[in-house]
């Protein structure tokens, strides 16, 4: 309540802090802490906006929580908590997410500043468009760990928040994954994927069975396949593939049937291990040619492991969470884990399933100890329930004072920008170390030109967009490149020659088309689109760029600045594995898990996608363990994507993107959670610039 | 604190709780394992309950500290609502520290959390002794110079610490500080005959580091000839500070926002005898009554992660005066005394 004292703050500023109206998005780490900020500066208009609710891991930093809140609405808990301080202010709270279409572009002009404490990229791109359009100055922020970053958006005078490219998510080629896992992050990924076969949402793209297709073992698969032909469920799989031409059938029916065939055996905690450890392993083996220059993966058998059978401190084993299990162990967790689990899954209805949820601890025990046998198999370290949750749950550390350091960081520079000290608002970092000024937080020395290629500001924006037009439809257009990558809400598009509509944000109206393919719709290399999205007020080119894709290749790749545009011969492999690994990530919050849809503690009110936004922020970092990032990816909860139709053999991941993760430089940003599930990729365009900050959440 | 390594090893031995484990999970992954154990052990004291003092508790406690004692002589009064946010408004003309206990508890249940109102001038070594870390804040030199010399005495980590409306710093006197660094560096991990692959390795390295004295500072010549260029580099946070001591020692009170005119002008005067010339601007003096809460965010924010480093013996405090300046947000650190 400062403002309220005269004398306190020089005249011009108590002024416009009384009278100016505030938007804070996000009530997780920084959130909390800029509400506390804000009203105690005396802001006596304040609105407040998230979707998530408390869980009990926030309370470390997220100060207007205590325990009784747990599971109440972050937002109206801040809220509360925040009118204790200070009963003069006005602050309307809202359980909802940012990307609703009730908060449109109107609804961002009410405000003189928004100050964003968000912990996922699509939340932030999308807020940036409106504040963009609404013309209102936006104060970003984000942390990750130690590290934290401010930055003034506005239009006209800074680069916007998707100037620069983040850094990707990383991803994994299917057969790494399938065949021949070489870190434990592959065999997490693969648990995880397990996990949803047995009880999870089916996804495409998911299978955890030997991958005949693999090129690299691709003769010594033929002969297999023959051998083979009357094999168990899971063999079923590969030769299924092969014969059924029925694209989408395909990948469904082999995953009930996986997922029956365990049902069918009572979920047998020997048969099932057996079946996942030993004759699924026999059968790689029998590709002999991933093990001519790879160390070859050594079955387990559940009697020569357990010849007692289960033990009852299981439970108690589980609890160890800073523990590297034995492969014993993990066998017994497996078998307590999988007890729980299956209990659970027949209790639902109908055709409901399980969500993973790395805070849910049989499906987290289930994944640590599923992942560390196969690690085991293949001779990988094994790791800690504790390090492989980092990893599963995309967990990105977060601490009181980083968030605390930032959000009065943010909030300094609210008091610039309703001042109009525009000189005064460069970006701000805070790091642990300092650097060679003895500076600890550190602002930029200058505002970064807006990029004249960027896709969201420039003027006339236009990407280029790689594509396989033989194999995308025109849904998975949509969703996954529109919506997932681009980051529209609801969006228009036609070709531009000819005028035709091809999606229309209408309801129903170009339903007929979803099916299609792109090349069906005479979407082929050269045409350009015309994409709209009404509510973000974002007009976009896109110039397609069609692209045949190899069995590990993504589907498609957004090509931002046309510079960069090149043919592309790298390997496949290229993004999983050449990326140092080191970077990544960042993203979400605190909590906040971001990718959401697949958490399934939090609660979207609305049904919009994009989940959360929270907290802190994310940055990235590169120090970061790479852990987290890559976890995330598999998820990929719905949308079969690019699941190919065609080539029923190969399929291939489909790697998005994801969307919500940001990662930026650095670091620190979020805290927390989890990624998702879905994945994407972003292209490359992000690799470009990958050392710059970004993000910020 | 005496043997302060000795101590930590031994009760670092003891295992969290499952609820430790749950609550603390974001920041364990950051700091790990052993530096919540030690957390866990440390008790520590936050003299002087204004809003920088409300907000190093805060996240203190958050931290999962094993004691915090908070100390107070002074009540609350209409000037702590601009960032004092431990004390409820009807807590006013209350004891500060007493005040502040409610909201300081449910912060965290698990951190024993008192208060004592005795004056800070009545201490002697005897309280000092009983803590890990003792934060002072609002004190005259005088009295800094005074517990610092006891905490030297003890081994007891000293901070002090101050904001005046947007302008902090804290300085550290950490004695003899032994700590752990991590130092990373990019391996190669990829086989001879794969794509060439990275990943960092961190390393962790012991040093020790000497503190000097308070009394350095106090010692120290703003007007040096060998300082002006890293004064110009810097610019005139120092002078402030020095400003504002000056002020409170010859005033006996910090400037105050009811005589705001007079006071910018007792400042500037001040100025002009410390430092002529300087770059120090009459609108720098503006913002410098009451404690503005963001401002109050960054160096309470700041100074509890300088305690949390020291108690963890996890990374390298700052050496040893930290200056924030609130219109470029700029936070530096000066190393004085240091040779």
């Amino acid at each position: 309540m400062a403002a309220a004292i005269d004398g306190v703050l020089p005249a011009t500023l108590q002024e416009l802090v009384k009278k100016s109206k505030v938007l804070v998005v996000g009530a997780g780490g920084i959130g909390c802490e800029v509400l506390k900020n804000l009203v105690l500066s005396g802001f006596t208009e304040i609105e407040i906006i998230d979707l998530d609710t408390i869980d009990l891991s926030n309370l470390n930093r997220q100060f207007l929580f205590h325990r009784e809140h747990v599971g109440k609405s972050k937002a109206r808990v801040a809220r509360e908590s925040a009118l204790s301080f200070n009963p003069d202010a006005n602050i309307t709270a809202y359980h909802d997410s940012v990307t609703s279409t009730d908060y449109g572009v109107n609804f961002f002009k009410k405000f003189d500043v928004v100050l964003s404490a968000l912990d996922n990229r699509a939340a932030r791109n999308h807020v940036n468009r409106m504040c963009l359009n609404a013309d209102v100055p936006l104060i970003e922020s984000g942390t990750s760990g130690y590290n934290g970053q401010v930055e003034l958006i506005k239009r006209g005078l800074t680069q916007c928040y998707e100037c620069t490219p983040k850094e990707k998510q990383r991803s994994f080629p299917g057969c790494t994954i399938r065949n021949t896992p070489s870190e434990p992050i592959h065999c997490i990924v693969w648990a995880k994927h397990l996990f949803n076969q047995l009880f999870g949402e089916s996804v495409e793209d998911e299978d955890i069975s030997p991958d005949a297709a693999d090129p690299e073992a691709q003769e010594a698969a033929a002969e297999v396949k023959d051998a083979d032909a009357a094999g168990d469920a899971a063999d079923v799989n590969e030769n299924k593939k092969e014969t059924d031409s029925p694209p989408n059938a395909n990948g469904n029916v082999v995953r009930i049937n996986t997922r029956q065939w365990a049902k069918d055996c009572n979920y047998d905690a020997a048969k099932l291990f057996n079946k996942f450890f030993n004759e699924d392993i026999n059968y790689l083996l029998r590709m002999s040619n991933l093990w001519k220059s790879r160390k070859a993966p050594v079955p387990v058998q559940w009697d020569t492991l357990l010849p007692d059978g289960v033990s009852s401190d299981a439970q108690e084993l589980a609890r160890q969470h800073h523990k590297i299990w034995t492969v014993e162990e993990c066998a017994h967790v497996f078998a307590k884990a999988l007890k729980e689990l299956s209990a659970a899954f027949l209790k639902l209805e109908g055709n409901d399933t399980l969500v993973w949820d790395k805070d849910d601890q049989p499906a987290m025990d289930f994944v640590a100890a599923c992942a560390n046998v196969r690690s085991h198999i293949f001779e990988i370290e094994r790791k800690s329930r504790f390090e492989i949750k980092s990893m599963a749950g995309n967990i990105i550390p977060a601490i009181a004072t980083t968030n605390a350091i930032t959000a009065g960081i943010s909030v300094l520079r609210a008091f610039s920008v309703l001042q109009a000290k525009w000189e005064q608002c460069k970006a701000v970092y805070a790091r642990l170390r300092l650097n060679g000024r003895n500076q600890f937080l550190v602002p930029d020395a200058f505002f970064p030109e807006p990029n004249p290629n960027c896709y969201v500001c420039a003027s006339d924006p236009a990407i280029t967009l790689r594509i396989d037009t033989k194999r995308v439809q025109i849904k998975a257009f949509r969703d996954e490149v529109l919506i997932k990558t681009l980051n529209m809400v609801n969006p228009d598009v036609t070709l531009e020659s000819t005028g035709s509509i091809v999606i229309s944000s209408e309801e129903g109206e170009t339903e007929c088309n979803e099916q299609k393919l792109l090349s069906d719709m005479n979407i082929v290399d050269g045409v350009i689109l015309k994409c709209d999205d009404f509510f973000q007020s974002y007009e976009l080119s896109i110039i397609i760029a069609h692209f045949d894709a190899d069995r590990e290749d993504v589907l498609f790749e957004v090509i931002a600045d046309k510079n960069q545009l090149q043919p592309k011969e790298e390997p496949k492999e290229a993004e999983a594995e050449t990326e140092p690994s080191s970077r990544k990530r960042a993203a979400n919050g605190d909590d906040a898990t971001d990718d959401g849809p697949s958490t399934s503690k939090r609660s979207r009110p609305t049904e919009v996608e994009d989940d959360d936004d929270d907290d802190d922020c994310l940055v990235v970092e590169e120090d970061d363990d790479d852990d987290v990032e890559e976890v995330v990816t598999e998820a990929t909860d719905k949308l079969t994507e690019v699941s190919l139709q065609k080539t029923a053999a190969k399929r291939k991941p489909s790697k998005v993107l994801d969307d919500d993760e940001d990662i930026t430089e650095i670091l620190d940003s979020s805290d927390e959670e989890d990624a998702g599930p879905t994945k994407r990729k972003r292209t490359k365009l992000e690799e470009t610039k990958a050392g710059e900050v970004i993000s910020i959440d | 604190m005496k043997m302060d390594v000795d101590k930590n090893t031994e009760e670092a031995g003891v295992e969290l709780t499952e609820a430790e484990n749950e609550l603390y999970d974001r920041q364990i992954r950051l700091w790990g394992l052993e530096s919540q154990k030690r957390l866990r052990t440390a008790n520590i004291l936050i003299s002087g309950l204004n809003g920088l003092g409300a907000e190093i508790t805060k996240n203190i406690i958050l931290s999962g500290v094993n004691l915090v004692k908070l100390h107070d002589d002074k009540l609350v009064t209409e000037e702590d609502f601009c960032s004092q946010f431990l004390a409820p408004r009807e807590s006013l003309g209350l004891n500060r520290a007493e005040a502040s206990l409610t909201r300081a508890r449910a912060l965290n249940p698990m951190v024993d959390i008192s208060a004592d109102t005795q004056p800070l001038k009545e201490k002697t070594a005897e309280f000092f002794g009983q803590f890990d870390v003792v934060v002072i804040n609002g004190a005259s030199n005088e009295e800094l110079l005074r517990i610092d010399t006891i905490c030297r005495d003890l081994g007891v980590k000293f901070f002090a610490t101050d904001v005046w409306g947007m302008f902090g710093f804290h300085y550290a006197g950490l004695q003899k500080h032994s700590y752990v660094e991590n130092v990373f560096k990019y391996k190669v991990v990829s086989k001879p005959n794969e794509k060439v692959k990275y990943e960092t390795v961190s390393t962790p390295v012991q040093r020790e580091v000497e503190y000097p004295a308070y009394s350095n500072w106090l010692d120290f010549d703003i007007n040096a000839p060998s300082y002006q260029r890293k004064l110009r580099r810097d610019g005139p946070g120092i002078i402030l500070l020095r400003v504002l001591q000056t002020f409170r020692s010859e005033n006996k009170r910090d400037p105050h926002y009811k005589t705001r005119t007079a006071d910018i002008a007792l400042l500037e005067q001040i100025r002009d005898e410390l430092a002529p010339n300087s770059t120090l601007t009459s609108d720098a003096l503006g913002l410098l009554f009451a404690q503005i809460s963001p401002a109050v965010a960054v160096v309470g924010g700041v100074v509890a992660q300088e305690i949390i480093k020291v108690v963890t013996k996890m990374e390298a405090p700052h050496r040893n005066l930290f200056i924030f300046n609130p219109e470029t947000c700029v936070g530096y650190v000066e190393a004085i005394g240091v040779n």
